[in-house]
């Protein structure tokens, strides 16, 4: 407001005392639902402005003022209000305004049309405590302020709540999960004045607090484990989650909380920690198709932290003025790219790694963590040693270099190589696990007879002579018994072939199988390499055979690693494996070894024959020579896979690496962008924050360093009413401002504003600390009252926003699961890390696009971890979550919908993950109440779902459905039995009878999807 | 349907009565269902702005965009320049997604079995690609002239179910849901099928955006459940589970008599439901009831999945109330080979999609059946040769944002009838342009909705699904 303006509204003053018309309560929600779209900031029809009265008293180009103080007569928008010619009247479009909305701008005319500043954007100042009668109803300041507004009402709020109801509430309010049975018991019997404040302070102490509280500014923001949009690849952020579940134990201040996350890496030597935080705007989506504009994508991003940061801190939605000034809020364009600056100094996100074409793949900063110690040492040790072995490689290559230059210029000498000599190896015993028999001919070979089993395995000894032994040899021979002589026994076609897919030849006795340098076979098919017999690889498509050359004996030949050197005759163990599949097993085998090397191949001899024969080889031929040349030198084979193990094991111990953001050395120029689009830009702007709120200071970084502390400064309007505010609404269902998400002057006002800013102004001369406010609501009387509804309420005050009576309202779907496992006894409390995989139903996870990830369930204590682990993949969240109001986590959500629905109450009943804690439950019930009569277990159940006892009538209605399914149960126990094998994870003790088990599974059901179990209430 | 008792009880007594008796400690579970049917009452259909020509909507998206210049618009021009290098305005300066450098025109091959026949009374031409539907071009009624924002598949599949290019916003069967609602109580209002993979953009082209999660597109899946959850677990039959909802229900009526939340009511309400869709959902599914006729005329199979079988359980869902059910087809993006991969595609919907016309006007239901066939864009008049890593490619055509065609059938729309003209070559629009938000605007406009006025305040804001833009098309309307 310009100083005239001031001047002028003072001079004012005196005539306003005549009416008390409260402009932001009663004026500006009329004026802000009916005249700002077209009279605002943006875009002004006739040039005239309502949103502020040194505009509205001026009047647009018609030149008559809209509005003078204090003058009906002369103020046109009341004539213009109640014009019956249609080209005239306001709003033009739609009802009238009603009679008593008229009324009210009138007397605010003649009471002067004061405007006042829209309450958000005015800075808190702590209200004095209001002074109430029922002093036992307050237990903390909170209370005072609730009490006042009732007793202006002339209501009065309900008594306090049963005390195991209230442990259940405030447990499940702080800490997301119930009571354990021994928490319930300490507290009953605590008759201590300060026994409430004990549980509120352990509670704030348990590290089970920062999991459940981290859920909702996860929600801000946007935190997922995938990308968004096609494929939706996965990404590494975890580190980031679980940095605000530490902060949020630590009580981290919330300036500091919020400095951290937008700006940790502009710090002063900023630690890990800092730079980890910052992944709160590495979050956003990112699309990785094929054909995406780069420059497009990095905008889109910045755009998502503008209104992110607006969302989450200020309440404010800043999106509007993206594509054009705010319609209803004082933010221009300009602003928003004011804003947008500060952001707009990153990298491209997207990557084109082949450098052609328009591939693009998720890209950007990254930052690896830092290993456990142990780790650390094993990464340190294999880095060394690798550093060892590439040198050695080094020096060795060199020599091989040498002697391959000389060995090139020997050129047809090499080639004619003496055939190596072969000694039979006699058979002694022969057995296969599919079913044919392998019957020993005097030739030494063993002949395949019967019916060829589908994936045989054939396990052979064969006698070996002592001595020194160099190569191994396997052949497959003939015989008129097989389809073309063979040589092998596919039975799927008329083609004889076989897939060997692996073999394992050991010295009887030995620890270890026999190593094998160098396999050369006489042919090989396709793709089915002689060498992957040796390779450990037993997928069914790998392996050694023969198509197409059918009707031949062919053979394969293997170099020992080392000599095989045998001080006495001695007995080799053979295993062949064939798991193609379809009988193509190999017909008749027979094994040799030779002191002689392997012998080439006619194929490979010939190759060489050519290549060495050039007298210019291009560069792919050079590399085969070489590669045949190397195949003659076993050392520097070796030392080369060593080196290649080295890298693969190393790459095992790799850190994880967590998404961060960085400041680009050089700095991008911003500009307004026409519409919101990137390809039209207009006037350059400079990083600044909305002139409406507080000022910025100059001691601060026109950065993102500068922004995080305009956000947290203690003169910023907005930040700790929005939050303080949106605690509020979790901890009673909605907040003091009823939208969360906006405190804009389309928003609600707020029910008790005095509270709010008591509240925020508490929060903030406390150090910021969440606890502290945390604990003044947990504690409060009006926190802890009976949440019982009577007709007069509803009546009253339906949504009971005045608070007549206590919090009752569904859980979050991470909540309603974490307390179902927490019943069970089967919730895991191992905290951070990579996201989990708890069951789901199969078939969910199908993306178009390369590099699809896979769902597979977890075996481990991961399958019953809590919900705010589990994988959140943006474009097939964890189903049972959707079906609860879970978000996809692909923008900033500031509030979750509460439905209630069918596909609820089937998933409570059906999914797997339920049956599972149903049954866990049932075990876990039958295991702890051993010598119990049901009646006592069903009040042992009933405590550990609802903390509370049975009474009679439920009572009966629980032993009924349990007498009645035992019954059926006991009659025909095959259904018990496939009831308990759905769930393996599930350790069933021998000692229970499994109708019993199964009959308390129903019992158990029924109790995890009561309104009451999955209500905070 | 048969009324459930507790609401033919419910029927004959007051709001007030019941609050009455709430107080009193009885009757919780009447309470909800009075409620409901209160909400339901007063909620009935807050936005039917006025009468509709549409009840429900079958929506086909085919993912990826099919090429509409080979099935649907015909070039000669194009034909006869096919492998000039295309004019530089359709180059320069544009957004295409993979051409990086300046294309030649691609005209429909001349091959027969790509030709364009002129169909039926109307004579509007169709390629001899979709025999199937040649026969039904007096029912439908196209927009040749389409255009949209965005040119990459997953913004642009926002786009066009939700008006915006980004997450968050909710999709057209989400807010026809919302504002109209389904008679159906025993099935969700808006269903949707998948055959192939999910389109890139996720369950966010069928999701709620910020409205509440219970007007959500719910999938119905070939495999395993339908929906997901509805089976039992092994040992546990439709009794045994009847007996675990009546206890559970039971507790939660002493809950609701001792608390007094109407939130138990509901939830007592919606297991009752759950345990009647455990029998309407594999109802719905099971075609053993259709006539043979029928089934060969779709090409659909009892106990099969695909899309002949979506495209009949799709007829089966209207005909349950259903009101919205949407279908999605994966395979469409021919940027390489388009003329060697469209057959097979067209082959796949062609019959299956005409067979449901056909049989909702046999039936009666085409007049108040809104059927849709759309994508996210259309493909450009110019020919792509290289793929994704810049490697040389048989022929294909790239995304294409400034002209495409759709068409609707039946639910008011004119039948035979043609909106909109492209440029000779198909490139640009000639003659009356369509925006994606005009035709949101005119779908809502079928259903009764006026879609300037179908807001929900979010953020401070009241939103639509068309944005502060839309203009209903008129003429495709009888």
């Amino acid at each position: 407001m310009s100083k005239e303006v001031k001047i002028f509204t003072l001079l004012l003053l005196p005539s306003l005392i005549l009416a008390k018309i409260d402009f932001n309560r009663e004026i500006r929600p009329i004026l802000s639902e009916h005249c700002f779209a077209c009279h605002g900031l943006d875009d002004p029809q006739g040039g005239l402005r309502l949103d502020f009265a040194e505009f509205a008293y001026k009047g647009g180009k018609s030149g008559f003022p809209a509005i003078v103080p204090g003058d009906l007569e002369e103020s046109e928008i009341l004539h213009r209000m109640v014009s019956t010619d249609m080209d005239d009247r306001m709003p033009p479009k739609g009802d009238a305004l009603k009679p008593e909305q008229i009324k009210l701008l009138r007397q605010w005319v003649s009471s002067g049309a004061q405007y006042a500043k829209h309450w958000a954007y005015v800075l808190p100042e702590r209200p004095v405590l209001p002074k109430v009668e029922h002093k036992d109803f307050v237990r903390t300041p909170v209370d005072q302020f609730i009490l006042s507004k009732l007793d202006e009402k002339e209501w009065a709020p309900s008594e306090p709540e049963k005390r195991e109801k209230w442990i259940r509430r405030v447990s499940l309010g702080l800490t997301g999960l119930p009571p354990t049975l021994e928490e319930f018991e300490n507290f009953t019997h605590d008759d201590s004045p300060q026994a409430k404040e004990k549980v509120v302070d352990r509670l704030l102490a348990s590290p089970r607090y920062g999991e459940h509280w981290a859920r909702q500014w996860l929600d801000l923001a946007r935190y997922a484990d995938s990308n968004g949009f096609q494929a939706d690849q996965l990404r590494d952020s975890w580190a980031f989650r679980d940095w605000v579940i530490n902060a949020i134990n630590q009580d981290m201040p919330f300036d500091q909380f919020t400095i951290e996350q937008i700006a940790g890496d502009l710090l002063p030597n900023a630690t890990i920690d800092q730079k980890i935080a910052t992944g709160f705007h590495r979050t956003a989506t990112c699309n990785v198709e094929a054909g995406v504009h780069p420059e497009e994508n990095r905008v889109n991003q910045v755009v998502d932290r503008v209104n992110a940061t607006g969302t989450t801190w200020l309440g404010t939605t800043m999106e509007c003025a993206q594509c054009h000034s705010h319609k209803y809020d004082p933010f221009s364009q300009e602003e928003y790219f004011q804003m947008f600056a500060f952001f707009n100094n990153t990298p491209l996100e997207v990557e084109n790694k082949s450098g052609r074409g328009v591939s693009f793949d998720f890209w950007g900063p990254k930052m690896e963590l830092p290993l456990p110690e142990d780790k650390q040492k094993q990464w340190d040790s294999l880095n060394a040693e690798l550093e060892i072995k590439k040198e050695e490689l080094t020096i060795m290559q060199k020599e091989a270099n040498r002697k391959y230059k000389e060995w090139t210029q020997q050129k047809f000498e090499i080639t004619k190589e003496k055939k190596s000599e072969w000694l039979v190896l006699n058979p002694t015993k022969a057995i296969s696990d599919g079913g044919e028999s392998l019957r020993i001919v005097k030739d030494g070979s063993l002949l395949a007879e019967g019916k060829p089993g589908d994936k045989s395995t054939y396990q052979i000894e064969v006698t070996v002579p002592a001595g020194t032994w160099k190569s191994f040899q396997l052949e497959t021979m003939l015989h008129k018994s097989m389809k073309q002589n063979g040589p092998g026994r596919n039975t799927t076609n008329a083609n004889p072939n076989f897939v060997l897919t692996e073999m394992i030849v050991k010295v009887e006795g030995a620890s270890k199988p026999l190593d094998f340098v160098r396999v050369v076979a006489d042919f090989n098919q396709g793709g089915f390499l002689p060498s992957q017999l040796f390779d450990g690889n037993l997928d069914t498509r790998n392996g050694w055979a023969i198509a197409p050359e059918f009707g031949k004996a062919h053979w394969v030949q293997a170099e020992f690693n080392e000599p095989l050197v045998l001080d006495k005759d001695s007995i080799l163990q053979i295993e062949m494996k064939h798991l193609y599949g379809g009988g193509r097993n190999v017909g008749r085998p027979r094994f040799s070894l030779s002191t002689d090397g392997v012998q080439k191949g006619e194929a490979e001899s010939k190759r060489l024959h050519e290549l060495l024969a050039k007298e210019k080889r291009n560069g792919k031929e050079e590399r085969e020579l070489r590669a045949i040349f190397d195949q003659e030198n076993p050392k520097l084979l070796a030392l080369q896979k060593k080196v290649g193990d080295l890298e693969k094991s190393i790459k095992k111990v790799t850190p994880p690496t967590t998404l961060v953001m960085v400041e680009m050395d050089e700095k991008r120029d911003t500009y307004v962008m026409a519409r919101g689009s990137y390809l039209s830009p207009e006037q350059k702007v400079e990083a600044d924050v909305p002139q409406v709120l507080n000022d910025w200071k100059p001691e601060w970084p026109k950065n993102r360093l500068g922004l995080a502390k305009w956000l947290v400064d203690s003169e910023n309007p907005l930040t700790a009413r929005v939050i303080v505010n949106r605690w509020w609404g979790q901890f009673f269902g909605s907040g003091i401002v009823s939208t969360e998400e906006d405190f804009g002057s389309q928003s609600e006002p707020p029910t008790h504003p005095e509270l709010l800013d008591w509240l925020a102004v508490e929060f903030m001369e406390n150090g910021w600390s969440m606890k502290h406010i945390h604990k003044l609501i947990a504690l409060s009387g009006t926190y802890g009252q009976s949440s019982r509804v009577t007709t007069a309420m509803l009546e009253r005050d339906a949504n009971n926003r005045f608070f007549l009576r206590g919090p009752r309202f569904r859980m979050t779907a991470e909540m309603i699961r974490d307390n179902g496992l927490q019943i069970a006894g089967l919730l895991s409390g191992k905290m951070g890390g990579p996201p989990v995989y708890p069951p789901q139903p199969d078939g969910l996870w199908r993306q178009t696009g390369r590099n699809e990830p896979k769902y597979t369930a977890a075996q481990t204590e991961d399958r019953f971890r809590r919900g705010i682990y589990v994988i959140w993949r943006r474009a097939a969240p964890y189903a049972s979550f959707v079906n609860f109001d879970g978000p996809d986590r692909s923008a900033c959500h500031p509030k979750r919908s509460r439905t209630n629905t069918p596909l609820q109450a089937l998933t409570l009943l059906n999914d797997q993950a339920y049956v599972e804690m149903a049954l866990g439950f049932a075990v876990s019930i039958l295991e702890k109440t051993q010598g119990y009569s049901d009646q006592d277990r069903i009040t042992h159940a009933v405590r550990r779902a609802l903390s509370r006892d049975p009474s009679g009538r439920e009572t009966e209605v629980l032993l009924g459905l349990l007498n009645e399914q035992s019954g059926r149960l006991k009659s025909d126990s095959s259904i018990a039995k496939s009831l308990l094998s759905q769930a393996p994870q599930i350790e069933i003790s021998e000692k229970l009878e499994s109708y019993e088990v199964g009959a308390w599974f129903f019992v158990a059901n029924a109790l995890l999807n009561l309104d009451e179990t999955i209500t905070k209430g | 349907m048969n009324k459930h008792p507790v609401d033919q009880y419910l029927s004959t007594i007051t709001r007030r009565q019941l609050f009455q008796r709430v107080g009193l400690g009885v009757g919780g579970f009447a309470l909800a269902n009075l409620l409901n049917n209160d909400l339901s009452a007063a909620a009935k259909n807050p936005f039917a702005h006025f009468a509709p020509k549409a009840k429900n909507v079958i929506y086909f998206h085919l993912v990826g965009a099919p090429s509409h210049l080979d099935l649907f618009d015909y070039k000669p021009e194009l034909q006869k320049r096919n492998g000039e290098l295309c004019p530089k305005e359709m180059f320069e300066g544009k957004q295409l997604a993979f051409i990086r450098s300046r294309p030649t025109l691609l005209g429909t091959s001349k091959e027969s079995k790509y030709e364009f026949k002129k169909c039926g009374k109307s004579g509007i031409r169709v390629s001899n690609l979709l025999p199937h539907l040649q026969t039904v071009a007096d029912d439908m009624c196209f927009i040749r002239t389409l255009h949209t924002e965005q040119f990459n598949h997953a913004p642009a599949q926002m786009f066009m179910q939700t008006g915006f290019e980004r997450f968050g916003r909710p999709s057209l069967g989400a807010w026809t849901n919302y504002g109209i609602g389904s008679p159906n109580k025993d099935l969700p209002g808006f269903v949707v099928m998948v055959t192939g993979s999910y389109p890139g953009a996720g369950n966010s082209v069928f999701g709620s955006g910020f409205l509440p999660s219970v007007y959500q597109g719910i999938e119905f899946r070939g495999k395993g459940d339908p929906v997901l959850f509805l089976s039992n677990p092994k040992g546990v039959d439709s009794t045994a589970r009847r007996k675990v909802i009546s206890a559970v229900n039971q507790l939660n009526e002493m809950q609701l008599d001792g608390v007094g939340d109407p939130e138990i009511a509901t939830r007592i309400s919606q297991y009752e439901m759950a345990y009647r869709m455990q029998t309407s959902v594999p109802e719905l599914k099971d075609l053993s009831k259709e006539s043979q006729t029928t089934l060969d005329a779709y090409g659909a199979k009892v106990g099969g999945a695909g899309f002949a079988n979506n495209c009949l359980l799709a007829r089966r869902m209207v005909e349950r109330g259903v009101r919205f059910v949407q279908l999605f087809d994966q395979g469409w993006d021919h940027h390489s080979g388009v003329f060697n991969r469209l057959p097979g595609k067209c082959k796949q919907v062609d019959q299956p999609i005409a067979a449901l016309i056909k049989d909702l006007k046999e039936r009666g239901l085409l007049d108040e059946t809104l059927v849709v066939w759309s994508a996210e864009f259309g493909r450009t008049p110019m020919g792509q040769g290289t793929g994704g890593s810049g490697e040389k490619t048989s022929i294909g055509r790239d995304h294409h944002k400034e002209a495409f065609t759709v068409w609707m059938a039946g639910g008011g729309t004119k039948p035979g009838h043609v909106h909109g003209r492209t440029d000779d070559l198909g490139y640009g629009i000639a003659d009356s342009p369509v925006h994606v938000h005009d035709f949101n605007a005119t779908l809502l406009h079928l259903l009764g909705m006026d879609h300037e006025r179908l807001t929900y305040r979010f953020q401070g804001r009241k939103f639509r699904l068309t944005d502060v833009h839309g203009h209903v098309v008129k003429n495709v309307i009888t």
